[in-house]
């Protein structure tokens, strides 16, 4: 029949020829107009004259690009918190040193969130994330502060100490856990209390060495040896006790890690004080104890984070104490030395003789990602490596800053980037939505196709499948399905299957995709009874071509639009519903984010109106997606009915 | 529809079990402080506790054997004696909630089920009041600068789940404005009476119930505009026009009652998604609902609520089914169910 219809063609084609001939070419046979586009370019050509669906494909193609590249650069760490960073709000303010600061630094301190420096004309300054705490306290510095001149300052966790050059000190922030003046909202034998006379007479300005907060601790070393200490000593400070008993020395400098406090003498002896888990030094011959390996050697500085310390030996050797003690110490050149250590919140530094700068320690942040010009020699003479930040410091002036410098969309309540999860929880979200489509997808085609085509009896038992699915309510099932297979061990009907985290998600598509076909197989049907019926099955048929191919070859191409549009859309219900589920707590799991999960814990007040970037960027990220995904799937559905082109 | 609605309860009640809990374990945990000393007796009562539940019987030599879940099904149902008695959901008898104090199920549900029956019912009339005559003007007026507007809005507030829409609102009008309160059901520690009860109620209702209908406004109206555009090609129409019948007449009387088909279809299934939907609703809004007493029953491993409150939910569904045929034959005389 094809070799048949190919000779007519050639037939007829002299024959055009000859009539043109004759009778001339008329205008309306230009090659213009007589071109006639395919269906499926027509359409394509359509979809595509319309602005709305453009935009719509135009920022979907970059989401999905965003959510499925995006990851591969800034990855899902599983179990990954950062307390210290919890409810940031988006903005890059962390390192912003204000430049009259950065021309004459004196003093810079910072414990995570916010840092507070001071220049040598006594002026303070406060930059970071100052915005809403636990309580109505602000960070802001306070009037009397900033017209005061200020010789020394320090932040703590949630609390700032300054001392002004008439030896005035000034402390505020939150004082609710007896960070300072009393003991706020604690009992007395959980606070260290404000010595009185700094709150009534203050200390001599010019005597002070050392002013340094921790978590919720505050202390004053003075030139003497003498020190004032105080704060929320059962959170910052478990190891007061011994620092306070009698004979322990002239204090020479003192520091904070985020339970314990340490400190060294005038006379170069390290100050331990009981603190459990620095006791002991994991040394290259095996655990030893700290003391012992240090024996005779004198100690030249200490810092801290906030599970480590690192102790600075008068011959160059580091030390690095307690929690993370197999840091790498970074490899001094040879005739150089390390003269003075610095503690960030989880990272070290330290300042060489030459003036070389080292970082070491955790990364997460990129707190130890040093410029290459920052390891020469004489590159800086002061450094300060404050919370998640570094600043060199040369000749009274910032030469260089680098660390953290804040969240492009803020972090949630357990300190985690939210761009991150946002990243990471579309690619979930969509992968879910695609692979449920394309199995309700698989079963409603072939349920539709065969059911309309075969009709009679098969139709009848199909439908009523099809029945009984379609009345079951989608959104209780669902959560009836994927609360059994909460995790553990479920056995169905004699097999056990172990329900890991990853198989969960793969079987809460299956079950999207399970209970959603229904709309799509009817739809199917009714198009192939249609189609049934038209002369090209007909002639299909009577060559006697197999009624599986007719069912798939022939008739399923022209209901083809009918599906495209459908699983446009279907996507978008299956990934609105993965996100329902995942809402309610019975789709993914928390800590693995979708945006979802991720507005799982905003449904309180003071999340909805304080830490407004914790909902904001899932719920708009899903619902431009969704948006997107509908208006293609509604331009699509004009564009492929040659109906609609009639009612414009 | 029967046997779809047997079918049903039987997937529910199998798929239900597949669960890894048993309740006669539960129960005897509690007692287990009491018989520490002996540990036989908590395994009599634990066996005791099985027997009464219907998860075992003795037979014939008096020994207790498992019973299969199909018995346990039919029992359930109310087909098979339990304990020598026909005691099942045929009787009457939904089963014990024993996350509330061992209440009867039904007891424990009927206040949850009239304020969701009241949120949904209260919403859907209020989303067609609005939907219906906003869509035939959006039909009547279609390719105007307003539908247009109207179109982008309601793609908009189809595109977006309830729950995004909830917490918009409670940002909006709870936090910011403080016009309504965030959640609850009743003034705390108010013990009002009468009109005052039910206005504070109603109070409290209102944002829940706002976010419902605004939820369902997009979808709606984009149906009704789409079924009333096609209405309005119609042979009819044009003949009613030519004949210079008043455009009014037109619109309401010839195209909107050819509208009126795929209108109803939407509604019926649309009222059952909106069950679901308010499952969502009632867990923000910390609304006692049907819906919230499902996720507590889910997590609490209550099984008879929860197999109660799953057909609760596939009834309605059946139930749309049938009002949607019955309802063709209504509105449309060419289409007669029983033909």
């Amino acid at each position: 029949m094809a070799e048949k219809k190919k000779t007519s063609r050639k037939a007829a084609a002299p024959l055009r020829w000859l009539k043109r001939g004759v009778l001339g070419g008329s205008k309306e046979l230009s090659p213009e107009n007589e071109r006639y586009d395919s269906p499926g370019k027509l359409a394509f050509k359509r979809f595509f004259r319309r602005p709305s669906a453009c935009v719509a494909t135009a920022v979907l193609i970059c989401l999905f690009l965003f959510v499925f590249i995006g990851p591969i650069f800034d990855p899902f760490v599983p179990g990954y918190t950062e307390p210290m960073m919890q409810n940031v709000s988006p903005g890059y303010t962390m390192m912003s040193v204000p430049s009259e600061l950065a021309d004459s630094v004196k003093e810079i301190s910072s414990y995570g969130k916010f840092s507070v420096g001071v220049n040598n004309e006594g002026k303070a300054f406060l930059w970071g994330y100052t915005g809403f705490q636990s309580g109505d306290e602000s960070l802001e510095i306070p009037e009397e502060v900033a017209n005061d001149k200020i010789a020394h300052i320090a932040a703590g966790a949630d609390h700032i100490v300054a001392i002004s050059e008439s030896g005035k000190v000034y402390a505020w922030g939150n004082k609710r856990n007896g960070q300072f003046e009393g003991i706020g909202s604690l009992t007395e034998s959980m606070v260290e209390e404000e010595p009185e006379e700094l709150l009534t007479n203050g200390v001599d300005a010019s005597q002070v060495k050392q002013l340094v907060c921790g978590n919720q601790m505050s202390a004053i070393v003075m030139n003497d040896g003498k020190f004032y200490i105080w704060g929320n000593k059962a959170n910052g400070a478990s190891n007061l006790n011994s620092l306070m008993r009698p004979g322990v020395g002239r204090i020479e400098k003192l520091v904070f890690t985020s339970s314990k406090v340490l400190g060294m003498t005038q006379d170069g002896k390290l100050l331990l004080l009981n603190a459990g888990s620095f006791v002991n030094y994991e040394s290259k011959d095996g655990i030893v104890e700290t003391m012992e390996y240090v024996g005779e050697r004198k100690v030249v500085d200490i810092a801290a984070i906030g599970s480590s310390a690192a102790v600075l030996l008068e011959d160059g050797e580091i030390l690095v104490l307690g929690g993370n003690a197999n840091l790498n110490v970074p490899q001094i050149p040879e005739g150089d030395k390390a003269v003075a250590l610095s503690g960030g919140a989880k990272h070290f530094s330290l300042l060489t003789e030459q003036g070389r700068v080292y970082c070491w320690g955790d990364n997460t942040l990129g707190q130890t990602d040093t410029p290459d010009s920052m390891t020469e020699a004489g590159a800086a003479d002061q450094l300060f490596s404050v919370g998640f930040q570094n600043y060199a410091v040369k000749d009274g002036k910032l030469v260089e800053k680098w660390g953290h410098s804040g969240y492009l969309m803020g972090t949630d309540e357990l300190g985690r980037s939210i761009f991150n999860r946002v990243l990471n929880g579309g690619r979930m979200t969509m992968t879910i939505g695609a692979v449920a489509v394309i199995v309700s997808s698989i079963i409603g085609i072939i349920i539709g196709c065969v059911s309309g085509y075969f009709g009679g009896k098969v139709d009848m038992a199909l439908m009523r499948v099809t029945e009984i699915f379609g009345s079951i309510p989608f959104l209780p099932f669902a959560i009836i399905l994927s609360s059994i297979f909460q995790g553990g061990e479920v056995d169905i009907f004699g097999m056990t299957i172990t329900v890991t985290e990853d198989r969960r998600i793969f079987i809460i598509m299956i079950i999207l995709g399970l209970l959603s076909w229904t709309g799509l197989a009817r739809l199917v049907r009714g198009q192939v009874l249609a189609e049934r019926e038209k002369e090209f099955v007909t002639a299909a048929k009577s060559m006697g071509i197999r009624e599986r191919r007719i069912a798939f070859k022939h008739i399923l191409p022209n209901v083809i639009s009918v599906i495209l549009v459908s699983m446009t859309l279907d996507f978008a219900s299956c990934m609105l519903t993965e996100s329902s589920l995942s809402y309610l707590g019975f789709g993914v799991k928390l800590p693995r984010p979708t945006w979802g999960n991720m507005l799982n814990g905003c449904n309180d007040a003071i999340v909805i109106q304080s830490y407004w970037w914790r909902w904001v960027f899932p719920a708009l990220f899903l619902s431009v997606a969704v948006i997107c995904i509908n208006v293609i799937g509604d331009t699509l559905r004009d564009v492929l009915d040659p109906k609609s082109e009639v009612d414009r | 529809m029967l046997l779809v609605f047997v079918i049903l309860s039987m997937l529910l009640y199998l798929i239900y079990n597949l669960i890894p809990f048993n309740r006669a374990n539960a129960i005897a945990e509690q007692y287990k402080a009491a018989y520490k000393n002996n540990p036989e007796g908590l395994e009599k009562l634990k066996l005791e506790k099985e027997i009464e539940l219907g998860l075992k019987k003795y037979d014939e030599n008096g020994e207790p054997q498992k019973v299969g879940i199909f018995m346990r099904y039919l029992g359930w149902l109310g087909l098979a004696p339990v304990n020598g008695q026909y005691n099942g959901i045929l009787q009457g008898n939904f089963g014990i909630s024993y996350q509330y104090n061992e209440r009867p199920v039904l007891e424990v549900l009927a206040e949850p089920m009239q304020n969701t029956m009241f949120l949904n019912i209260f919403s859907v009339i209020l989303a067609l009041a609005v939907t219906i005559p906003l869509g035939i003007f959006c039909a009547v007026h279609r390719g105007s600068k307003r539908d247009s507007a109207i179109q982008v809005f309601t793609i908009v507030g189809y595109s977006i789940p309830f729950f995004i829409i909830a917490i918009l609102f409670i940002w909006l009008f709870a936090s910011t404005l403080g016009w309504f309160p965030v959640s609850g059901m009743k003034t705390p520690g108010s013990d009002y009476t009468g009109m005052q009860k039910f206005l504070d109620q109603l109070y409290y209702m209102a944002l829940p119930l706002i976010v419902m209908t605004f939820g369902s406004l997009g979808g709606m109206t984009r149906y009704v505009r789409a079924s009333m555009t096609e209405a309005l090609t119609m042979d009819c129409v044009r003949t009613a026009r030519a004949k210079g019948v008043k455009e009014k007449v037109v619109v309401y009387s010839h195209a909107w009652r050819n509208a009126l088909i795929p209108v109803i279809t939407l509604v019926i299934g649309w009222f059952i998604s909106i069950f679901a939907g308010s499952i969502m609703l009632e867990n923000i809004f910390g609304l006692n609902g049907m819906g919230k007493i499902l996720i507590q029953s889910l997590t609490a491993n209550d099984l008879d609520m929860v197999l109660c409150l799953e057909l609760f939910y596939a009834s309605i569904g059946l139930l749309g089914n049938l009002i949607v045929d019955i309802a063709y034959g209504i509105a449309d005389p060419r289409i007669r169910v029983n033909k």
